[in-house]
């Protein structure tokens, strides 16, 4: 990698030294600060300390991290001694290696070592540019970076918020779901809130890109950009119509929005029902038993040519009144009875009876638990059977009785 | 030959009171009775205790956990709580009824008793009732020890359904006993000595035991075609098989019971169930309400009491066709 | 029945009539039996006596004729008859396992005697028989004649207007039934109309009063037994003579009265006359050399009567 860059990196080299320009390269960037002589590509030789952004703005009471590198390019590793100059006073300043303070570094033949110049801003800190320099000193070299810190107000942190596809269609029943790409443009790393603006009862809850989980913030690296998604729950008795959401994203006093438009048509929705809610009924073997079932349109759109069947136990006789239903406006209900007739062997018992109401492309289900009873009559029977045996004993008392 | 018979006057129940109120304390002091009681708690219990230490095991909820003390055959012992009560109420009934009235000729008080005022209807009626008395008192405390066992270990008490078909199934069993009482008494009527009639009832209970199920399975063997061809068939051929078995009191008890203290039975016989759960939509294993329980032994219950009446009638009018003298 | 003279009469038979298939079991009997006396109903077994009691007791259906006992009809009403009249059953049985006691309160209870009364009545009654001290024991201990006399006492206990009494002696020693007998009397003493049946004759010929003869159903003779005397053997004098020496048929011969001469044995003779002619009899056998040992009037046996009677039946058969 480091070989790598330095091919590429090479040809641009002097340009980039003569404008002192950020090079947004999203991996490493390398700016000679100091070189003995202007380096021909592969050949070059020597030592540099380099660092993204030599010049960069603090606030006052912050502590600035400031990435930097020294590089060795085909010399012999040496020992460097690290140290820092023009430190304002109540300023603080040190060298970072592996996060511990360092007092010098030895970087290998074609390699680098990464380094951080840690300042410490006083809250005081007045106003103006400050010049700091990291000098790396070795037996017979010594180079030196400047880095310049401008007190003052950071570069505000920037964030765009764009939708793939900003409008969908749907019914109310569909899944509405966004993606919007979030850039984070600033220099630094920002983690960033998300809400939405939806109409009431609309329901919104934020994933990211390809995952499951739901969040309300995202942590997203400076110049980096993630995909977030928002899915929009409209309420079941939406009326058709186009409904704008506005999500927002927010970090740091940034803030972006985006419109999104749910464009919802109506639908009928069918669903039936028994009468007093209670989905179980009694029946007497070989009798009709009528029930109540309610159909009813819970959707947006008028429900046409309801038909109702069911499927009983075998031998059993159903039948509904109306057959059809013409029409079920939204949130209307209708009532239809169902009769129902245990074939004559029934046994008592707990019988399911499945009946469905179906419409064009929308059907509902109702299982039905119909206990049989069976008839008194050969209860009666059996009474008489022994009322007789009793008049057989009745009939022999008065034959042969009282003896 | 009678002349008139439908003139004479007085109620026939007069001295019922007494007879009945001698027989219940005749019996319940005998030792006889106590031997047969002895013998029916230790066939009772024996099943009641591996019952209920197997029940006692099973964590599955149940809502109708205290009939299981009844009815659940224990791994140990290939004999459930019912199915003792089934052989053993018959023999306890026969005990009790085979010398009620040959004893009283060989005794010669018959009709030193039957010179007071009463008439020998109540004496038949007075000693059927004082028997079935006896058993009922003798049943209700095996149900009692059986309950309060079941109280005692399974830690629960029993809920309302359970205690009503627990009600129900004592006093169908108090019936099943009746018709093996009129038994026992139309042979005490028919013999004049106790041995003949012990063992013709003994006979009878024997037959309906062990030799109807074989005779009733060869009739059935010999109706059934070399093949079936429909479903209705195989149930005919099941009923008019249960048909036969049902002539047998032990049946029409085991039945009863069946239904009464297993609330989930819809239909007697193995191949019945099948049907209905299988192709007739019925969904198995869901218990009946007790009213549906009942309608569907009714014919059983009905059964066991009018062949009662029928039995005692029988020996009511043999009787009343005898001589008194000795 | 409305014959004023009911109120002696205890039990009245009419043309009684009881058929046991083409059997006449009892035919056609009239019978009366007054207040107070003792009546009885004599023949060998299977005469109808106990048949025709059954039918008094309406125990067993009558095929014709009619009964009255105490002006009720056993027939229609036999739960009166039955609360009234006192029934003492062949060889009677008692229940074993049950004290004489628990054995008469049971009969107690049947009767609907009030509960406060029962235990003076059974324990006045098991006095009456000589009973009282064995009142708690088991039955099966009682020998045959405490049974008898249990019965008895259950009679009593009842306090019975009439007591009928169905071979109430048979199988009883003498002892026994000697005090069996004063029992029956003690019953007739207390007013109560006692009907007997019995094949031995001899026994109960004592107490009774009146007896009615049965053979195969019908009634042969009744009355008192000198009545019955008089009619079979001829209203006479039967004497005993026991004389040596002798030949009495002989020395007798032509006597005055004389009827018959039987020979009882060796050395004596049972003579019959129809007046009292023992006087002339000693003297007769004195005249003809005899030493006279012994001559006793003979009290007339209802055996003799019976035996008489049927013999003559058969020869005029």
């Amino acid at each position: 990698m480091v070989m790598l860059s330095k091919k590429t990196q090479g040809s641009k080299m002097r340009r980039l030294i003569a404008l002192l320009a950020l090079v947004a390269t999203p991996t490493l960037a390398a700016l000679p600060v100091l070189a003995a002589d202007p380096p021909a590509a592969p050949a070059v030789k020597g030592l540099w300390l380099l660092t993204d952004y030599p010049s960069q703005t603090v606030r006052p009471g912050e502590v600035a991290n400031i990435r930097f590198k020294l590089q060795n390019a085909g010399l012999v590793p040496e020992t460097l001694a690290l140290s820092v100059d023009g430190v304002p006073a109540g300023w603080k300043a040190d060298v970072l290696g592996g996060g511990q303070p360092v007092a010098a570094a030895m970087p290998g033949i074609n390699e680098s070592t990464s380094l951080t110049l840690r300042v410490d801003v006083p809250k005081d800190a007045k106003p103006g540019s400050q010049t700091i320099t990291v000098q790396a000193k070795g037996a017979n070299q010594s180079i030196d970076l400047p880095v310049t810190l401008t007190i003052g107000t950071e570069a505000p942190a920037k964030l765009t918020l764009k939708a793939r596809l900003p409008s969908l269609m749907g019914t109310p029943r569909s899944a509405y779901e966004y993606t919007l790409a979030v850039s984070n443009d600033s220099g630094k790393d920002l983690t960033v809130a998300m809400s939405a603006q939806a109409p009431a009862n609309f329901q919104t809850s934020f994933t990211e890109g390809y995952g499951t989980n739901e969040i309300s913030s995202i942590p997203i690296e400076a110049g980096q950009s993630k995909d977030i998604k928002v899915k929009v729950t409209p309420p079941r008795d939406v009326k058709a119509g186009n409904y704008p959401v506005l999500v927002k994203v927010a970090a740091e006093g940034a803030t972006a929005d985006q419109r999104v438009t749910l464009q919802i048509s109506g639908q009928g929705r069918l669903a039936l029902s028994a009468k007093d809610g209670r989905l179980s009924g009694e029946a007497q073997v070989g009798k009709t038993s009528d029930y109540t079932l309610v159909v009813s349109n819970d959707g947006t759109a008028p429900l046409e040519e309801v038909e109702l069947s069911g499927s009983v136990p075998t031998n059993w006789k159903v039948e509904f009144n109306p057959k059809t239903i013409p029409s079920v406006a939204p949130n209307e209900k209708k009532e239809v009875q169902v009769a129902v007739t245990p074939s004559d062997k029934t046994i008592a018992g707990d019988y399911v009876a499945s009946f469905r109401a179906n419409a064009k492309g929308e059907s509902s289900n109702a299982d039905f638990r119909i206990t049989v009873t069976t008839s008194t009559l050969w209860g009666i029977v059996g009474v008489g059977i022994i009322a007789v045996a009793l008049l057989v004993l009745l009939g022999a008392v008065a034959r042969f009785g009282r003896r | 030959m009678p002349r008139n018979q439908g003139s004479r006057e007085g109620s026939p129940f007069t001295g019922l009171g007494p007879v009945f109120l001698k027989e219940l304390s005749d019996h319940l002091s005998s030792t006889r009775m106590m031997v047969l009681t002895l013998f029916v708690i230790v066939f009772g219990a024996l099943p009641v205790g591996f019952t209920l230490q197997e029940i006692r095991t099973v964590t599955a909820s149940d809502q109708f956990l205290f009939l299981r003390i009844f009815t659940v055959e224990p791994e140990r012992m290939p004999l459930s709580f019912v199915v003792a009560l089934n052989f053993m109420i018959p023999l306890m009934a026969i005990g009790l009824g085979f010398d009620s009235v040959n004893s009283e000729f060989n005794r010669r008080t018959l009709s030193r008793v039957l010179s007071q005022p009463l008439y020998r209807d109540a004496l038949l009626l007075g000693k059927f009732l004082g028997g079935l008395a006896t058993l009922a008192v003798a049943l209700m405390a095996l149900f009692l020890i059986v309950f309060g066992a079941g109280l005692l270990l399974l830690g629960l008490p029993p809920r309302g359904p359970e205690v009503a078909r627990g009600i129900a199934f004592l006093l169908v069993a108090i019936a099943y006993g009746g018709v093996w009482l009129a038994v026992a008494m139309l042979f005490s009527v028919i013999f004049r000595s106790t041995a003949t009639s012990a063992l013709c009832a003994l006979g009878l209970w024997l037959f309906f035991f062990i030799l109807w199920p074989m005779i009733a399975s060869a009739i059935t063997t010999g109706f059934t075609p070399a093949q079936f061809r429909s479903v209705d068939e195989v149930l005919t051929l099941e009923q008019f098989s249960s048909a036969l078995a049902r002539l047998s009191p032990g049946t029409l008890f085991g039945e009863a019971v069946l239904g009464l203290l297993n609330p989930e039975t819809k239909a007697f016989g193995y191949f019945a169930n099948l049907v209905m759960a299988q192709t007739r939509g019925m969904i198995p294993g869901t218990p009946l309400p007790l009213d549906q329980s009942l309608l569907l032994i009714w014919p059983q219950i009905t059964g066991l009491i009018a062949g009662m009446i029928v039995l005692f009638a029988i020996a009511y009018i043999v009787f009343q066709r005898e001589e008194v003298r000795a | 029945m409305s014959d004023p003279t009911r109120a002696d009469t205890v039990i009245e038979a009419r043309g009684l009539l009881k058929l046991y298939g083409a059997t006449r079991a009892v035919d056609s009997i009239d019978l009366s039996i007054r207040r107070g006396e003792i009546f009885g109903l004599l023949g060998p077994n299977g005469a109808g006596k106990t048949t025709t009691i059954l039918m008094m007791l309406g125990l067993t259906e009558t095929s014709g004729g009619s009964v009255d006992v105490l002006g009720f009809d056993p027939v229609r009403q036999p739960l009166e008859v039955k609360r009234r009249v006192g029934y003492l059953p062949d060889a009677v049985g008692f229940y074993d396992h049950l004290t004489a006691r628990e054995n008469l309160l049971y009969t107690a209870r049947l009767l609907s005697i009030p509960r406060r009364e029962t235990d003076a009545r059974i324990m006045e009654a098991m006095r009456s028989v000589q009973l009282a001290d064995v009142v708690d024991k088991r039955v099966s201990t009682f020998s045959r004649g405490m049974r008898q006399r249990l019965g008895i006492a259950e009679i009593v206990m009842k306090r019975a207007e009439v007591a009928i009494l169905d071979e109430p002696t048979s199988g009883l020693d003498p002892h026994a039934t000697f005090e069996l007998l004063e029992m029956i009397r003690g019953l007739k003493k207390a007013g109560v109309a006692v009907l007997i049946s019995s094949h031995l004759l001899d026994r109960v010929q004592s107490v009774c009063d009146r007896v009615a003869l049965f053979n195969r159903g019908k009634i042969a003779l009744m009355g008192t037994v000198v009545e019955l005397a008089n009619k079979v053997l001829g209203a006479g004098h039967p004497i005993l003579v026991e004389a040596s020496g002798v030949d009495v048929p002989a020395a007798l011969r032509g006597l005055e009265g004389l009827q018959q001469v039987v020979p009882e044995g060796v050395g004596a003779w049972k003579v019959m006359a129809d007046r009292e002619i023992r006087a002339t009899v000693a003297k007769r056998i004195v005249a003809a050399g005899g030493s006279l040992t012994r001559l006793a009037e003979l009290q007339p046996s209802l055996e003799e009567v019976y035996t008489r009677y049927f013999e003559e039946a058969r020869r005029a058969a």
